[in-house]
């Protein structure tokens, strides 16, 4: 068992680094990710860590710093925060396309303009189809486990892809919360070494990214698109490891709350999630037949959990705290996916996006409170009168 | 430690920059290629950013090294090694790696080393890894169909500085002096060279130098291009060789702060005699190649100066 700490986000994080025993560390400041970066750097002075703790010349230098290390077998750490995640953009395909499990934390933050320090997950979101695996911490306990869990999936050899493991910034990054943090033994039994059995070696000499012809490509990228896929059976069986040795047990993919016998459920993810929960809680004081739906992972996306698990409601009411400007639906990208997932199912269960928390804002209780209504609303005359809603200026 | 060489006849005969790509005949910076993977020998990775250098010797899925490679980024060829690097050094430390360390050398053309990826060379000189970072300079985007890069002299036509009526004499901008800025603002630089494959065993020794140096190396060496410069494919070594004793090029290392001439010419010929082999020069008129001519004086002298003040 371990021993239980008052931290934040950033702190967890870089506990969870630390016990991962990570070889090579890249940084460049932007916040609020760097303060796992602070926290990281500290440990490496203190001689709590040891690692290599390289200060890039930015993000993209981040990131291929890191695309050079896992290739020649070390375990990485980087991370970044909103420009910065869009800034390294290039090698993010590179990465997943080597098949090196680089780990990345995303605090969220808002994209320029306005020159914002707001949490929304536009930056981390628009990364999503990089054939990265993806999701959101909604706790810091949960930041810490899924750093953890993430290293766990992304090297397994049946994955070997990367991982963005993402923080709403400040809600998550910046508010402490009681964390457990594991002991090495835990960890040593969850975690095993990174094992690259192609990399740069002297020993066994490999061209590696080799140009190749048109038809050479695909398979290679279906390679990828198939790994993906498969990835999902693995985050499964981690979580499901993960909560026998931790004691903490997920749902990998989605998390249901007060759904039994809910008519209507907010769709959501990461640290808005916690106000939906208790706005949920309080409805069904009231008698109100209400829920939760949390969204996990966001990549490998759970189409089928959540065709499953949405299509039980009359109405669904997907949370995006994201501008995705001129997406079909004018939502955001849970709104979208949602839709996708129920296609071909009739129009039993009506779905309606809500965008809010931008800037990072609070999404406040009460605009909980007027989604819940609207989508009483649609659940009782079955008319969707638009697709998405802008919060708070169209609701 | 690699030892030096006082003759072609001392460097081993192992390749390992082998036949089974498809450059130009002729191509400058494959036969500097080999050069190097023979001076470096097998205790070497190569980290190769996009270029002529990626994509013509990595057609088909395969590649002519026989140590390994891994391609870059043309963005990024200086943080990808040094992430090789860093891995080695903590991997060493903790036990995770027994073997000896390998040597890392980024093989990065002169678009990729002195403009869009001279942010990642910069940072990996700065944070002291310990890389050999070359940059074969073929004075152009050459593999995107030779477009001008920062080293594209003045007055040469490229698919982007066409010659015409209103321009004509092509391109408008001095070159950009990479060695120059490597060396001016870079404490933790170890080692810094020019080479050129006119002279082999000079290059052969440079890179020796940079590999045995105990941090950042930077060897620019200049690799004609039959195709960018337009010469026939079986004068190469006669236009690198034109190069330095006309003083559009010139050879030096600096090392433990002193520099050193590697090759005067006895008497340096007119640039002319350079420019007029060249098709990407033809259209150049008489008052322009005096331009170059004051420009390589002007050049020659500054370097001269500073030799004399820094031996
Ligand atoms: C980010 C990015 N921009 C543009 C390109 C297109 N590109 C491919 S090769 C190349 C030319 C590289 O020039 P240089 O570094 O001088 O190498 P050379 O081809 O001359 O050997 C360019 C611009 C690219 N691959 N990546
Ligand atoms: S274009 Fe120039 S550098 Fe590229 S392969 Fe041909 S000769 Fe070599
Ligand atoms: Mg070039």
């Amino acid at each position: 068992m371990g021993k239980k700490r008052l931290i934040s986000g950033v702190v967890a994080t870089a506990e969870a680094v630390r016990l991962a025993d990570v070889d090579v560390i890249t940084s460049f400041p932007i916040r609020p990710y760097t303060g796992i970066m602070s926290e990281l750097a500290r440990m490496v002075a203190d001689g709590e860590l040891d690692a290599e703790f390289i200060h890039a010349d930015g993000e993209h230098a981040q990131l291929s710093i890191v695309y050079g290390a896992s290739a020649a077998g070390a375990r990485t750490f980087t991370g970044s925060s909103g420009v910065g995640v869009t800034y390294a953009m290039e090698v993010y395909s590179p990465i997943s396309g080597t098949r090196l499990p680089v780990h990345m934390a995303i605090a969220d933050r808002t994209l320029d303009p306005p020159g914002d320090f707001g949490s929304e997950h536009t930056e981390a979101e628009s990364c999503r189809d990089q054939c990265w695996i993806q999701g959101w911490a909604a706790t810091p306990q949960e930041a810490l486990d899924l750093t953890l869990l993430y290293y766990r999936i992304g090297e397994d050899p049946r994955v070997l892809l990367p991982q963005y493991a993402c923080q709403d910034g400040y809600f998550v990054s910046h508010i402490a919360g009681e964390v457990e943090i594991p002991d090495e033994g835990q960890v040593k039994e969850f975690l095993p070494p990174y094992k690259n059995k192609h990399s740069l070696n002297i020993s066994d000499p490999m061209i590696i990214g080799a140009q190749i012809e048109p038809e050479m490509g695909p398979p290679l990228q279906y390679q990828r698109y198939i790994a993906i896929q498969e990835a999902r059976k693995v985050i499964a069986e981690a979580y499901k490891e993960f909560g026998e040795i931790f004691g903490r047990k997920y749902s990998p993919f989605v998390e249901e709350y007060m759904t039994d016998d809910a008519e209507v459920v907010i769709f959501i993810q990461g640290a808005h999630s916690v106000t939906a929960r208790n706005v949920a809680l309080k409805l069904r004081n009231h008698g109100e037949k209400v829920g939760v739906v949390q969204l996990r992972t966001l990549r490998p996306f759970p189409t089928e959990i959540v065709r499953d698990v949405l299509s039980r409601f009359k109405a669904v009411g997907a949370v995006d705290n994201s501008v995705n400007y001129g997406i079909a639906g004018d939502g955001g990208v849970l709104l979208s996916e949602a839709r996708t997932a129920l296609y071909g199912l009739g129009d039993k269960t009506k779905t309606v996006g809500f965008v809010g928390g931008l800037g990072g804002e609070v999404i406040t209780m009460e605009e909980f409170y007027k989604m819940y209504a609207k989508l009483k609303e649609i659940a009782k005359t079955g008319k969707v009168e638009r697709d998405s809603y802008w919060l708070p200026y169209e609701l | 430690m690699l030892e030096t060489v006082k003759t072609l006849r001392d460097m081993p005969k192992e390749e390992y920059y082998v036949p089974g790509h498809r450059t130009c005949a002729g191509c400058g910076p494959a036969l500097v290629y080999r050069l190097v993977a023979k001076a470096a020998g097998p205790n070497t990775i190569f980290v190769g950013p996009t270029g002529c250098m990626y994509v013509a010797n990595t057609s088909y899925g395969c590649g002519p090294w026989a140590v390994p490679w891994i391609h870059a980024q043309i963005t990024n060829g200086g943080g990808v090694a040094s992430g090789i690097e860093a891995a080695y050094k903590a991997m060493m430390r903790k036990g995770k790696y027994t073997g000896e360390r390998p040597h890392a050398i980024v093989m990065a053309g002169d678009g990729g080393s002195t403009d869009i990826g001279l942010q990642a060379l910069s940072g990996m000189i700065y944070r002291g890894h310990d890389v050999l970072y070359i940059c074969y300079d073929n004075e152009s985007y050459a593999n995107t169909g030779i477009q001008t890069s920062p080293t594209t002299p003045w007055g040469a036509v490229t698919t982007f500085t066409p010659s015409g009526p209103a321009v004509p004499e092509g391109k408008r901008l001095w070159p950009k002096d990479n060695a120059q800025m490597i060396a001016h603002g870079h404490p933790e630089l170890k080692y810094l060279a020019t080479a050129s494959p006119a002279f082999p065993v000079d290059l052969f020794n440079k890179v020796r130098k940079g590999l045995n140096a105990e941090g950042p190396a930077y060897l620019h060496i200049q690799a004609p291009c039959p195709k960018g410069w337009q010469f026939p494919s079986n004068k190469t070594i006669e236009m690198a060789k034109l190069a330095l004793d006309t003083g559009m090029f010139q050879l030096y290392e600096l090392e433990d702060g002193k520099y050193k001439m590697s090759y005067m010419p006895k008497e340096r010929k007119p640039v002319e005699e350079f420019i007029k082999l060249q098709g990407r020069f033809k259209h150049l008129k008489p008052e322009h190649i005096e331009k170059i001519q004051n420009f390589v004086d002007q050049k020659v002298k500054a370097i001269e100066i500073e030799i004399a003040a820094l031996s």
